[in-house]
C-alpha cells in the first residue's frame, strides 16, 4: 500500500509542477505586482497600492482597448456563434454533402492564426488583393480602400478576419444535435411540429447548454485575441483595433512597465470572469433540462 | 428528406435552394483564402500585381525554391516539428499519469486538486505573458526550444487533463483487477493495461495539443528572440520585411506553414471532432 503512495505522488507530480509554474505561480504574481511600481528599468519592485489602477482608468488607451475587447466579444458571442448554430442546424439533418460541409468550414480554425493573418493581409492588401481586386473587376474602383490601414475600414475589416469562421461551433453544436434522443424527435413530429417549429421549439431549447458552452468559448477567444490582430493591424493605425491584450503587450514591451501591464492582465482575467458568469446565467446552464 | 426536388411545393423549393446556397457559401468562404494563397503561390509578381484574382499562368515552383532560398524557413519547420513532438509526448504522458490517478486511485484531497487543477481551463493565459515570461527566464529558458515545449505542455493540460480522465473512468475496473490478482504492480498495470485501452483518447488528446502547439502564436513572439527557436507560425510575421516584394515566395511561405496542419486534420478528423466534444463538457 506504501508503494502505491509513493506512485500516486510520483504519477501527479508533473502535472503539478507544470500548473504551479505556469497557471499558480504566474496568477499570484499578475495579482501582486498589479499592486508595485514594477519596471525594467529603475530600482526593483516598490509599492504604490491601487495607483496603476488610477493610472489606468486616466488611461484613455485603455479605455479604447477595453470598449473594443468587449465589442468584439459582443459581436463573436452574437454574430459567429449565430452562424455556427445555423450551419448546424442545416446540417445535422444530413442533407447530401453535410460531413463535406462540416470538414471544410473547419479548416480556417485547424491551421495557424499567424498564416490566417497573413493571408488577410493579403486578401486585403489595396495593390493587389482580393477585395479591391474585385471591385475593380465590377467597375466599383470608388469604393477601394486601403482596408487595413485607415481609420475607419481598419476595425470592420479585422472583424471580418475571424468572424465568419465558427467551425468549432458549428462542430460543437452538430455533434449535440446529433446526439439528440430520435423519439424526440418523433414525438414532435406525431405532435404535428413543422421542420421550422421542430427547430425552435424542440430542437434549439435542447441545445441550449451547447450553445452557451460555444458562447463562453467564443469570448475567452475574443478576450484574448492577439495573434491575428498583431499580424495584420499591430493595433492600428492609431489604436483603431487595440484590444486589452495588444495593450499589455505594448506597455510591457515598448514601455517596459511590468506593473501596469500586469494590471492590464488583471481586467482581462476580471473580465472573463464576468463574461463566463453572464452567460451561464442567461443560459441557465446550472439547470436541469426536465 | 430524400423525396425528389420535384415533388416539392414552392415553398419547400425555395427552402432547399436555400439551405444549400447556405452551406456552399460556408464552404467557399472557409476554402476559398487557403485555395487564393495556394493559387497565387504559383504567380509570379507580375501576375500578382497585375490582377490579384487570375489564374497562374503555368505551375513553376519557382516561388517555392525563393522561399527556401531568402529565410531559414526549413529551419524554422524544423524547430516547429520539434517543438511540437516533444510537447505532444510530455503533455500526453504527463497527463495520462495524473488523469489516471484522479479515475483510479484514493487518496485524501483527490477532489481539491483536480478542481485546483482544473481551474487552468478558465485561466486565460494572455494575462499571464509578463510572469511566465519571468518564470521561463528564471529557469534558464528564455529563447530555447525547451522554453517553448515547457510552456506549450502546461496550457494544453487542462483539455487533456479532462478528455483522459474521462476516458479512464470509461475503462472497465475488471481489467485492471485481473491484472493486479496476476501480480502485475502499479507502473505495469499503467502502462501495460490500462494505457492500451486508452488509446481514442490518447489520441485525441494529441491531436489537440499537436494543432495547438503546431499554431501557437503569442508565446513564441513572448519567448523568443533569435532563430534558435523561432517558430514556422512567428517565422510568417517577419515575411513582410524579409521577402520584400516577392510576392510569389511570401505566398509559397505560407502554403508551407499551413500544410502540415491540413494533413493531420485530415488523418485525424474524428479525433479532432471527439476531442472537442470531450473537452467542452464541463465534468
Amino acid at each position: 500500500m506504501r508503494a502505491k503512495k509513493r506512485w500516486i505522488v510520483l504519477f501527479l507530480l508533473p502535472a503539478v509542477i507544470l500548473f504551479l509554474l505556469i497557471y499558480a505561480i504566474p496568477l499570484v504574481m499578475v495579482f501582486l505586482t498589479s499592486l508595485f511600481d514594477y519596471r525594467l528599468t529603475g530600482s526593483g519592485m516598490t509599492f504604490v497600492g491601487l495607483k496603476n489602477y488610477v493610472q489606468m482608468f486616466h488611461d484613455p488607451a485603455f479605455r479604447t482597448s477595453l470598449l473594443h475587447t468587449i465589442i468584439w466579444i459582443l459581436i463573436h458571442c452574437v454574430l459567429h456563434v449565430a452562424l455556427g448554430v445555423a450551419l448546424a442546424l442545416v446540417l445535422y439533418k444530413k442533407p447530401r454533402g453535410w460531413k463535406f460541409v462540416r470538414t471544410t468550414y473547419m479548416i480556417p480554425n485547424i491551421i495557424s492564426n499567424a498564416a490566417v493573418g497573413m493571408i488577410f493581409l493579403n486578401i486585403f492588401n489595396p495593390q493587389y488583393g482580393v477585395v479591391n481586386s474585385i471591385l475593380r473587376a465590377v467597375g466599383l474602383e470608388r469604393l477601394t480602400h486601403n482596408w487595413l490601414n485607415e481609420t475607419a475600414t481598419a476595425f470592420p475589416s479585422v472583424t471580418m478576419v475571424w468572424l465568419l469562421f465558427a467551425g468549432y461551433t458549428t462542430t460543437l453544436v452538430l455533434a449535440e444535435a446529433l446526439s439528440i434522443d430520435e423519439s424526440v424527435l418523433e414525438a414532435a413530429k406525431v405532435d404535428g411540429a413543422t421542420g421550422f417549429q421542430m427547430d425552435k421549439f424542440v430542437v434549439l431549447p435542447l441545445l441550449r447548454k451547447i450553445i452557451a458552452t460555444t458562447m463562453v468559448m467564443a469570448a475567452t477567444y475574443m478576450l484574448q485575441m492577439f495573434d491575428l490582430i498583431y499580424v495584420t493591424t499591430n493595433g492600428g493605425p492609431g489604436k483603431a483595433t487595440t484590444n486589452l491584450p495588444l495593450l499589455l503587450y505594448g506597455v510591457y514591451k515598448s514601455e517596459n512597465n511590468y506593473g501596469y501591464a500586469n494590471t492590464i492582465g488583471v481586467v482581462i482575467i476580471l473580465l472573463g470572469a464576468i463574461v463566463m458568469t453572464i452567460i451561464n446565467k442567461l443560459f441557465r446552464v446550472n439547470e436541469d433540462d426536465y | 428528406m430524400h423525396t425528389s426536388f420535384r415533388n416539392l411545393t414552392g415553398k419547400e423549393r425555395a427552402a432547399f435552394i436555400g439551405k444549400y446556397l447556405f452551406m456552399g457559401l460556408c464552404s467557399l468562404v472557409a476554402l476559398f483564402p487557403i485555395v487564393w494563397v495556394i493559387m497565387s503561390s504559383f504567380k509570379t509578381n507580375a501576375e500578382i500585381l497585375s490582377n490579384g484574382i487570375s489564374l497562374p499562368s503555368s505551375l513553376s515552383p519557382d516561388g517555392y525554391i525563393a522561399a527556401l532560398t531568402i529565410s531559414p524557413i526549413l529551419k524554422y519547420f524544423g524547430n516547429s516539428v520539434i517543438i511540437t513532438v516533444i510537447t505532444t509526448i510530455l503533455n500526453v504522458l504527463f497527463l495520462a499519469m495524473a488523469a489516471y490517478v484522479f479515475a483510479r486511485c484514493r487518496f485524501r484531497g483527490r477532489n481539491l486538486l483536480y478542481f485546483i487543477l482544473s481551474l487552468s481551463l478558465v485561466v486565460p493565459t494572455t494575462a499571464l505573458l509578463q510572469p511566465v515570461y519571468s518564470v521561463v527566464n528564471t529557469l534558464g529558458l528564455y529563447d530555447t526550444k525547451m522554453g517553448l515545449v515547457l510552456v506549450y505542455t502546461a496550457i494544453n493540460m487542462p483539455m487533456s487533463l479532462l478528455i483522459l480522465r474521462g476516458t479512464f473512468q470509461s475503462i472497465p475496473r475488471a481489467l485492471e483487477e485481473a491484472a493486479y490478482l496476476d501480480g502485475a504492480g502499479f507502473l505495469r498495470t499503467f502502462f501495460q493495461i490500462m494505457m492500451p485501452c486508452a488509446k481514442g483518447g490518447l489520441t485525441s488528446a494529441a491531436v489537440l495539443t499537436f494543432l495547438n502547439s503546431w499554431n501557437e502564436f503569442t508565446f513564441a513572439l513572448m519567448l523568443t528572440n533569435g532563430q534558435e527557436a523561432r517558430t514556422l507560425p512567428l517565422s510568417l510575421s517577419y515575411f513582410t520585411a524579409q521577402f520584400s516584394f516577392n510576392y510569389t515566395a511570401m505566398f509559397a511561405a505560407v502554403t508551407i506553414a499551413v500544410i502540415p496542419s491540413i494533413i493531420v486534420f485530415a488523418i485525424f478528423q474524428e479525433q479532432v471532432v471527439s476531442s472537442l466534444t470531450a473537452g467542452s463538457v464541463k465534468g
